[in-house]
């Protein structure tokens, strides 16, 4: 009888030990939740769209260190202001708008729903010519511009100097310099006319001579104030003559129309190429074959007189006039977005380096690479690009067009291009539905539903075991309701985001999961809740530090993953930095990235299969 | 219902003046504002036609600059140079035939790309060349770039033909001339604000291009347009309106609050430039004399509409006092109506009043005349003594019964004012003696000791009622007698004293007893009517408690005081005050003489008495002197009998009042018309009455009588009354 009664004390005993320690670890949980929910909820949130990952390396970081009292909330968008349309579409217009290709054109039919920068103290220090180019007829501001990008040919100058080529000074010793490196089998110029700004870039950068003309200019100003919408003959016609006649010595061909943005920086990067289009930023990333000198040189004239640059504003910056009203909220925004264009601000951009200023009050450092560009600053030969949406587009497939043959006369271009202009934008009709809305807003309980969505879609489509995305690759809630084509590229489209394939061991993936929130300074860097990765086919028990996030254990349904086990994986996130900065941490040389971008998951899925995206799985733990 | 009818009497002036008051103001208000608004109008107008001037002087200057771009286009259009360096020389050249330098210009020529060349090189490209573009061959417009240093105002011409240079013949398109935008000030600003004009260059899409002010940039805004937007415009207009009328009309004016303060600003557009030019001006530098003479204008205004009100206020306050006092006259009217009509009912009711004491007095004394009559000539038939004693009684009650009616008919007639006070010269000393005497008659069977100190004044004739001053005393020396028990001393002290004047006296009379004295509370009540002091000890008194009442309202009636101290079982005191005016003995009427030495024996009297018994006791009394009596019975009889009987039948006709068939003034009126008499006029008439009072009396004169007896008749009274009237 006493052992049964010892029996029973000793059980009740345990399970009342057992009980508490689960209700206390419940209740760990939850108050983990809580605080960081009660930290979050103190901050004021901001939701930041970001045109670019580059955003992401130093620039997103500085911010939140200049906010600690801010929540910022980094989405990627794509870089042109058409997004910004499809996110007003939905009412769901963020707080700070960048965007890489502006025309004030374009930027117009946003006009009612962005703050007026004109009277602001952020308009005070730039250069009144500048903001001319950003000013409405009624003297609104919406958008200002940081420093400015400078575009041109990088040229490898120890190659010129082995093969003993002269560097060229216009355009026809750049051409004298393509045939010597024609003539030893490297290819002269490469550049990824795949891209659409790359072939506009191009087209207009070997002919701003004629843009820049009084005929030019004047055919400019009509164009962006919607006077036309064609091109001029009188300044066009000798720019495609001027195209023709490049494609024709340079040796450019069909299969330069293929190249993406990666191949003639690998080429360039390898030797295999001596010059190739770039930018000041590039000069900095892409220093020819390691140890190499290069030089970034101007788009050739016919004379040295005609040698010009080519800009544009490395992203442009605006406010959402949703939340203005609130005069606090209006100074936070405004104070924020100072931070962004002012001095230590810039510095954070592309490096603080070979950038050219638009306000009196920055000074950005050109480096050595860049010494031939400063007289050219001084003298104000900085073309600004024409960079309007259609003019990306339809410069694209007319330039695809010359380079493949398809049209054999400038005038066959020039009226090409503007057959296209007329017709305009196809691809605005209803191709897909979405049942069920999804937000990108993270949550310490669900983290980010609109990734966890895409990814866990990315992860049945691709077939991976396991996906890891930033979360931030999710460029807003999903919207439940109709989408056009171009809507459903909205959803996960970054031109820096690149899906890569790869099969990594459970070692690996903590390996990649804990190197990845170490990061800093890189594009993949996370900087807070709102740019931590997404997990799909596992979820991640993380705990956030005074210094960032640590991980603490990867499981599957609960169960801690198998470190031994080989996993299917898709990576998605910036290929050129991070991808390459993680893999090389982790001695990893074979990333396929040749498969389809998130763009076309989300589109095989809900527009050729006519489907749903995968519901969300809570992914994450963060204490 | 009146209070409304008087409410609403009230209201239509007061609210006619509310509504008045607040047209007024409301005129105040609307004047007020309509002045501000003319006032803005001519400072807007005077701020006008400032800008005006300006635009017109700078419009002169800008053409002026663009004569000389005429010159230099000129000069150097179709020009080729070999190289930069000539082409620079060539810039400084025209600068210095052009004499810029002195005017703060600068020469620039334009390549086709917009490089800009200045005379000393190139240098670079020009950041306003984009405004170099639209259909126009002449640009102006506020140049401050950062490859030029300085603000420039820029007059920009295409060339007609374009200036080359070097061998590839660089093609230059434009001609500018920077002119230093502060070598302007003289044609875009002014003086005549005291140097408080700023001065805003505007681009025609609202955003400055530059301004000039001593004081800083008030406005502080890129965009003007859409600061004008924003600020507070005093007169509630909008810059939408503004920019209306400035499409309109090419000028508008509006008055803002920019950081408190008032400002007017004029924008204009300068037609020919694509831009505009704008003035801001503190308010209180705008047509400050305008401003001035409208501030007076408003307060003369304001001060007069005021005084206006005021005098409106008055008015109708005035108007509102005299509709008060009309209708307070109407109510005092209606008042006295009121009054009137109850004075008519009260005369009335005094009247029945009287009619009823008189009837009373009347109805009572006849009878009354008869007990006394008969009691009287009973007494006179030497009575046994047990009768006689009864006869005393009766008489003792009759007399009492008598005076009670008489205090009764006295404090009514008193109250109902039918007593009037009638001074006559009288002798002043003779009222004192003869209450003396009086007193001495109420003590006898008493054993009281009465001490009387009457002193000799130094003159005794003065006007007085005797016969009230008297009633005074003797009441006040009847009750010593009565509430001084045996054995008591009564005191009476007279004295005179002097008054305020000479013609006066003050007569002192002093009526101390040792008696049973007054509680001090009933003191304060002995003058009211009907007060008697409960206590056993007074029941044994008799009285009406009328008598002091009596006393006070004659001495009241006198012009006297009276007061009276007392204490419970020591005795009391009254001290009478009157004053007197004095006269002199000539004015005394001799007294009567002794009823006793008359002798009336034969004398033949006409008497006319309705009632028989006491026709019958005054048959008796008149006849035990000797008189010989015919008796009528009406007055329409003793008319007939004096008629039938020849003159000099009767002595005297002693007529009774109230009579059938003919009353007794009618019957006296009767007689004295018998013209065929010659007696009848002569006859002494005595009216012989119950009607006993003085307006008795009075009737009785002017109905032609001659004296006046009343009943319960006193045989001594009617044998002087005869007497004196037969002159005997």
């Amino acid at each position: 009888m006493k052992k049964v009664a010892c029996l029973l004390l000793s059980v009740v005993m345990i399970a009342t030990t057992l009980t508490g320690c689960g209700s206390h670890q419940d209740s760990n949980k939850e108050n983990t939740v809580e605080n960081v929910e009660s930290q979050a909820e103190k901050k004021e949130k901001v939701e930041i769209a970001c045109w670019g990952n580059q955003m992401l390396d130093t620039y997103s970081q500085y911010l939140c260190e200049q906010f600690p009292e801010v929540e910022f909330e980094f989405v990627l968008a794509t870089n042109s202001t058409d997004y910004y349309r499809f996110r007003q579409d939905h009412d769901d217009m963020p707080d700070i708008l960048t965007v890489r290709r502006f025309a004030l054109k374009d930027a117009v039919l946003l006009k009612d729903y962005l703050y007026d920068l004109s009277n602001t103290e952020l308009t005070n220090t730039y250069y009144g010519s500048y903001l001319d180019s950003y000013t409405y007829d009624d003297g609104s501001i919406n958008w200002l511009p940081t420093c400015a990008e400078v575009d041109g040919f990088i040229i490898n100058k120890t190659m010129f100097d082995e093969y003993n080529v002269p560097i060229p000074a216009d355009y026809a010793s750049f051409i004298a310099a393509c045939e010597a490196f024609e003539a030893v089998g490297i290819q002269p110029y490469v550049t990824d006319f795949a891209s659409d700004y790359c072939c506009m870039e191009v087209l207009q950068g070997i002919s701003i001579s004629n843009l820049q003309s009084m005929e030019g200019r004047k055919w400019r100003q009509q164009y962006e104030s919607s006077a036309t919408n064609e091109l001029s003959e009188e300044v066009w016609l000798p720019v495609f003559e001027n195209f023709f006649d490049f494609k024709e010595k340079v040796g450019l061909g069909a299969e330069d129309a293929t190249y993406q943005n990666i191949t003639p920086k690998e080429m360039f990067s390898e030797g295999k190429a001596a010059m190739f289009r770039g930018t000041g930023a590039d000069v900095i990333t892409f220093p020819g074959r390691g140890q190499d000198e290069v030089l970034l040189m101007p788009y050739f004239g016919q004379t040295e007189q005609d040698n010009w640059y080519l800009t544009y504003p490395t992203f442009q910056i605006a406010a959402s006039k949703k939340g203005m009203d609130d005069p606090d909220r209006e100074k936070l925004i405004l104070d924020i977005m100072a931070a962004m264009v002012n001095q230590e601000g810039q510095d954070h951009i592309s490096y603080g380096k070979n950038m050219v200023p638009y306000k009196k009050d920055v000074t950005l450092e050109l480096m050595p690479e860049l010494d031939n560009l400063k007289p050219y600053v001084e003298q104000n030969k900085l073309y600004i690009r024409l960079a309007s949406n259609e003019m990306f587009r339809v410069s694209k497939d007319v330039v695809q067009m010359i380079l493949n043959d398809e049209v054999s006369t400038p005038k066959e271009a020039l009226d090409a291009f503007n057959t296209e202009l007329a017709l305009g934008e196809s691809g605005s009709e209803i191709v897909a539905h979405i049942d069920t809305a999804y937000s990108n807003d993270f949550t310490p309980e669900h983290g980010n539903q609109a990734a966890s969505s895409i990814a866990n879609t990315m992860r049945v489509l691709s077939g991976v075991d396991l996906v890891f995305m930033q979360a931030c690759y999710a460029a807003s809630d999903i919207y439940s309701g109709d989408y056009a084509q171009k809507d459903v590229g909205y959803l996960g489209k970054n031109d820096g985001g690149w899906p890569g394939l790869l099969e990594l061991t459970g070692d690996q993936v903590y390996e990649l999961v804990e190197k990845t929130l170490a990061l800093t300074g890189n594009r993949g860097a996370v900087c807070n809740d709102s740019t931590l990765y997404v997990s799909s086919g596992f979820e991640m028990d993380i705990t956030k530090t005074d210094s960032g996030y640590t991980l603490n254990v990867l499981t599957v349904e609960g169960k801690e993953l198998d470190r031994s086990a080989t996993y299917s994986f898709l990576i998605y996130g910036e290929r050129d930095w991070y991808m390459s900065a993680i893999m090389e941490q982790m001695g990893i040389t074979e990333v396929d990235s040749t498969g389809p971008k998130a763009e076309e998951y989300l589109s095989q899925r809900l527009v050729e299969q006519g489907g749903q995206l995968e519901a969300p799985t809570d992914y994450i733990i963060l204490r | 219902m009146q209070e409304r009818k008087q409410t609403t009497k009230y209201l239509w002036p007061v609210a006619f003046a509310v509504i008045l008051i607040f047209s007024l103001m409301t005129g105040i208000f609307f004047t007020r504002n309509s002045l501000m608004k003319l006032t803005v109008e001519e400072r807007s107008y005077q701020l006008e036609e400032m800008v005006t001037q300006i635009k017109a002087n700078l419009d002169n200057g800008l053409q002026t600059h663009w004569n000389l771009v005429a010159g230099l286009n000129n000069a150097v259009q179709g020009k080729h140079f070999t190289d930069s360096q000539k082409l620079c020389e060539s810039i400084s050249s025209l600068e210095q035939i052009f004499c810029t330098d002195m005017y703060g210009s600068r020469v620039m020529l334009l390549d086709a790309q917009g490089t800009a060349y200045l005379r000393e090189g190139a240098v670079g490209i020009w950041n306003d060349v984009t405004h170099l573009i639209g259909e126009n061959k002449q640009h102006t417009f506020v140049s401050e770039t950062d490859n030029i240093d300085g603000c420039y105002l820029v007059f920009a011409q295409e060339l007609d033909h374009p200036v080359t240079m070097g061998e590839d013949d660089i093609r230059f398109t434009h001609v500018v001339l920077l002119k230093d935008i502060q070598t302007l000030k003289q044609y875009y600003t002014t003086t005549a604000y005291g140097g408080n004009a700023a001065t805003y260059i505007i681009k025609k899409n609202g955003t400055m291009a530059y301004f000039d002010a001593n004081d800083g940039d008030v406005i502080s805004a890129r965009n003007i347009y859409k600061a004008l937007k924003e600020v507070e415009y005093v007169q509630g207009q909008s810059f939408d309106t503004v920019k209306e009328k400035l499409e309109r009309e090419g000028i508008a004016t509006e008055n803002v609050l920019l950081n408190q303060t008032e400002y007017y600003y004029c924008l204009t557009t300068l037609e020919n430039y694509d831009m505009m030019l704008m003035l801001l001006i503190p308010a209180d530098y705008v047509a400050v004399s305008t401003m001035d003479m409208m501030d007076s204008t408003l307060w003369i205004m304001m001060i007069f509409m005021s005084i206006m009100a005021l005098m409106f206020l008055m008015a109708v306050v005035s108007f509102i006092k005299v509709q008060r006092s009309s209708q307070m006259v109407k109510i005092e009217q209606e008042t006295n109506r009121e009054l009137n009509r109850l004075r008519l009912e009260a005369e009335a009711a005094n009247s029945a009043k009287s009619v009823f004491l008189n009837n009373m007095s009347h109805d009572i004394r006849t009878p009354m005349n008869a007990i006394i009559g008969f009691t009287n000539i009973a007494l006179k038939q030497k009575p046994k003594p047990e009768v006689k004693a009864c006869l005393d009684k009766i008489s003792d009650s009759s007399e009492h019964l008598l005076t009670l009616i008489n205090d009764v008919l006295d404090i009514s007639r008193i109250e109902s004012g039918k007593i009037q006070f009638s001074p006559v010269p009288v002798d002043i000393t003779e009222v004192a003696d003869t209450v003396v005497n009086v007193t001495y008659g109420f003590m006898s069977n008493r054993n009281l000791t009465f001490r009387c100190n009457l002193e000799e004044p130094e003159t005794r004739y003065m006007l007085a009622d005797a016969v009230r001053l008297r009633e005074i005393l003797v009441n006040i020396l009847g009750n010593a007698v009565k509430f001084t028990n045996d054995g008591g001393t009564i005191t009476f002290d007279a004295s005179y004293h002097p008054s305020a004047d000479k013609r006066h006296m003050i007569v002192h009379y002093r009526i101390a007893d040792t008696g049973v004295g007054m509680r001090e509370d009933f003191v304060e009540h002995i003058f009211d009517e009907f007060s008697q002091e409960e206590s056993s000890a007074r029941t044994q008194y008799k009285g009406t408690g009328l008598g002091m009442a009596i006393t006070k309202r004659y001495v009241d009636l006198m012009g006297g005081t009276i007061r009276v101290e007392s204490k419970k079982g020591k005795g009391s005191t009254f001290i009478v005050d009157i004053p007197m005016e004095l006269t002199d003995e000539s004015k005394i009427q001799k007294r009567d003489i002794s009823a006793d030495s008359k002798n009336l024996t034969g004398v033949k009297v006409l008497m006319a008495e309705d009632n028989d018994l006491n026709a019958e006791i005054a048959m008796i009394q008149l006849e035990e002197l000797g008189i010989q009596v015919t008796r009528a019975a009406d007055g329409k009889e003793v008319v007939r009998i004096f008629t039938e009987n020849p003159s000099g039948t009767f002595d005297v006709i002693l007529m009774d009042i109230m009579m059938p068939e003919m009353n007794g003034y009618e019957a006296t009126a009767a007689i004295r018309g018998l013209t065929s008499r010659s007696d009848a006029l002569n006859i002494p008439i005595l009216a012989m009455t119950a009607n006993a009072f003085a307006e008795d009396v009075q009737a009785s004169l002017e109905a032609g009588m001659n004296g006046h007896l009343s009943k319960p008749i006193v045989m001594d009274e009617v044998v002087k009354a005869i007497a004196r009237n037969i002159n005997r």
